[in-house]
């Protein structure tokens, strides 16, 4: 991929993108398996899909799929289009051509989490549950001992990992094992998860504005304090050398490489002043990284160069999710505005 | 993008007082305006609303070293999803279970940045049956505190005990929280504008809710008795002592002090300084101007458990002038 911070191309314009207004806030955004199909789940129950091509026609709104707000959204593993988690109490496959069927209702639950393997699960958590979507089937894991406020899947898609008060419980899938699940404490409460790339660590951010961190084969932990604000967007590199966080007015990313991070400060870069990064994504498979502001500003930044560019200027609205496609190319960003916005960074 | 907050009523009451009676009331009224309500128990609200979400009641300690300080993770999380809804609403009622200390609810407010931004806490509105709130004090301190934690409160089923059974109920309330409105009422029927949007908690309102200090509540009070009390100061306030004074009063005597609200005349400052706190928490401001001829004087207004009026009176004597 060839991107150049430093040309000067990247610092004085802003990349083509398609960006259409739909005055429902963003709660999250998602390219499908092959990259060709964007979509963005809308807080008036509409799952919006468009082309990843942003050259080509806008299709037509179509009639909301949820009842209520989609809260969740990732590409289907299993499919050609997504799954969707709704405060309708309702997980839906949605096909490319926009087609739902119903994985699973439960009357009065919200679904605020989903995540995807490439292996073709997909979990949710909805309550004090987590289930498991796989093979055509149901699987229900808990209950936690509060409501489930972030999870992951292991590297190799073996595991799950739940945050929850107290901790986070990691749940072994195997049908053919029944291992009991494995509970890592921490005091207080875990409002955000995300298991590293290399399958070694499992991150949360805390209500307290600090991260956790543990070290699953050992068990040990770590704790980064100095965030203004709870840490809800975590992303690890595809080489896993490091976790990066929101809630900074720069790009802040701790080193996991060597010894890890402990007694070490994290790396950080980027233009500050505007505001505090609300959503932030590692690049896929190079050492870019986007970040979301609070201010509705996006910047790329690249770890190595420790440069940065400003991909959508501040508009007041904040930016509440971003995705990258599977190449690596395109990226999401949704706001809590309802404006959608399709990148391409080929220029 | 600037929102403006959306205001929340916490609606608490022991089981079988009346509350869901009064939430079905203001979701059935015509008043055009949208609620969500977060309750606790689904299918017991008659009225079909889409925004009506079922809690749970999590009640999490802050890990931050201050045993009191506890939040309604829940609410937290409702309150971050409602707000992704584009069809906006005009106000959220919380409904508590019965035996619920309002605090941790209170405490939401004022200690996740998230919910401060998007939502302010207008009213803690209390529903008491005044034929069994005597049985329901005996039955352990939730009563009490929900008493103690009120800005309005509705004494309701009226009609079920005598003019004397009443008067002593409500002299029984009066003796725990003398600062609430109170309202006598029959299957919760009262005016909407009674308890909603009443800015209890907005520190530009405090002067509205001025202590009533006609009334004369029976003195005798166990150590361990809920009551509310005031301290008052002619003498201009020295702004550091006085900060001093009260955050190690808090740390002492936060988990005693459930509210606890004042208005001071600053030493040389022109404007009043007004502050209210739940428990150890606690936000301050600078309110109206002092006006000529206005008298300076302060006060401050504290509802909790084991409070020595003499004591706290000569702790703040030694911050004024």
């Amino acid at each position: 991929m060839k991107i150049d911070l430093a040309n000067p191309a990247w610092q004085q314009t802003l990349p083509p993108a398609r960006s259409l207004a739909t005055a429902a806030p963003v709660a999250a955004c998602a390219f499908n398996r092959d990259g060709t199909i964007v979509g963005f789940a809308l807080g008036d129950g509409q799952v919006r899909l468009l082309p990843a091509d942003i050259k080509a026609a806008t299709p037509d709104a179509a009639d909301p799929l949820h009842k209520g707000v989609v809260l969740s959204l990732v590409g289907d593993p299993a499919g050609d289009g997504f799954v969707s988690g709704g405060d309708d109490g309702r997980v839906l496959r949605i096909a490319a051509d926009g087609t739902a069927t119903e994985l699973l209702a439960l009357k009065g639950k919200w679904f605020e989490h989903l995540v995807a393997h490439r292996t073709g699960a997909v979990a949710a958590s909805a309550g004090k549950s987590m289930f498991l979507f796989r093979d055509g089937e149901v699987r229900e894991f808990g209950p936690h001992p509060s409501t489930v406020a972030g999870l992951d899947f292991s590297k190799d898609g073996s595991r799950v990992a739940c945050a929850h008060y107290g901790g986070i419980t990691v749940w072994s899938l195997s049908k053919d094992v029944a291992l009991p699940p494995r509970r890592f404490a921490w005091q207080g409460s875990h409002v955000a998860l995300r298991w590293s790339t290399d399958g070694k660590f499992i991150a949360t951010g805390t209500q307290e504005n600090d991260i956790h961190v543990w070290r699953v084969a050992q068990a040990t932990d770590m704790r980064m304090q100095g965030y203004p604000a709870k840490v809800k967007s975590l992303s690890w590199t595809a080489d896993a050398r490091w976790l990066y966080t929101s809630s900074q007015p720069v790009f802040t990313a701790w080193p996991f490489s060597g010894k890890g991070p402990e007694g070490k400060p994290p790396l950080q870069f980027g233009d500050e002043g505007a505001g505090l990064i609300t959503v932030v994504a590692a690049h896929p498979s190079a050492e870019f990284v986007a970040g979301g502001y609070d201010s509705g500003e996006l910047q790329l930044g690249d770890i190595r160069t420790r440069r940065s560019v400003v991909l959508k200027m501040a508009d007041g609205a904040a930016i509440t999710c971003l995705a990258w496609s599977p190449d690596g190319f395109k990226l999401a960003v949704g706001n809590d505005r309802g404006d959608l916005l399709t990148i391409d960074l080929r220029r | 993008m600037a929102q403006s907050q959306v205001p929340v009523t916490v609606l608490t009451g022991y089981l079988g007082a009346g509350k869901t009676t009064l939430l079905n009331r203001i979701l059935s009224e015509q008043h055009g305006k949208k609620y969500a309500v977060i309750v606790n128990e689904f299918g017991e609200l008659g009225v079909d609303n889409d925004l009506v979400v079922n809690a749970d009641e999590e009640v999490f300690e802050m890990n931050n070293g201050c045993i009191c300080c506890t939040v309604r993770g829940d609410l937290i999380r409702i309150i971050e999803g409602l707000m992704k809804r584009k069809d906006k609403f005009d106000g959220i009622l919380v409904e508590t279970t019965g035996l619920a200390d309002p605090g941790p609810v209170a405490q939401t407010f004022f200690t996740d940045e998230d919910v401060k931004a998007r939502t302010r806490l207008d009213a803690i509105v209390t529903v008491i049956d005044a034929k069994h709130f005597f049985g329901q004090l005996e039955q352990g301190s939730e009563a009490e505190q929900q008493v103690a934690f009120a800005d309005v409160i509705l004494l309701n089923k009226t009609d079920l005990v005598s003019p004397d059974e009443l008067a002593k109920v409500e002299d029984r309330i009066r003796g725990i929280n003398r600062y609430a409105r109170i309202f006598h009422t029959q299957n919760s029927q009262i005016a909407l504008d009674a308890i909603l949007d009443k800015g209890a908690f907005d520190l530009g309102r405090i002067l509205e809710f001025e202590p009533d200090f006609l009334h004369s509540g029976h003195d005798h009070h166990h150590e361990d008795e809920v009551r509310s009390l005031s301290i008052t100061a002619d003498r201009p306030v020295d702004p550091d002592r006085f900060q001093k004074w009260m955050g190690a009063l808090l740390q002492i005597k936060g988990g005693d002090i459930f509210r606890s609200k004042g208005i001071l005349a600053i030493d040389g400052a022109p404007r009043r300084y007004v502050y209210q706190g739940v428990h150890m928490m606690m936000d301050s401001d600078w309110g109206t101007p002092w006006k000529d001829g206005d008298k300076r004087s302060s006060k401050l207004v504290f509802i909790g458990r084991n409070l020595d009026g003499d004591n706290l009176q000569r702790g703040f004597d030694d911050c004024l002038k």
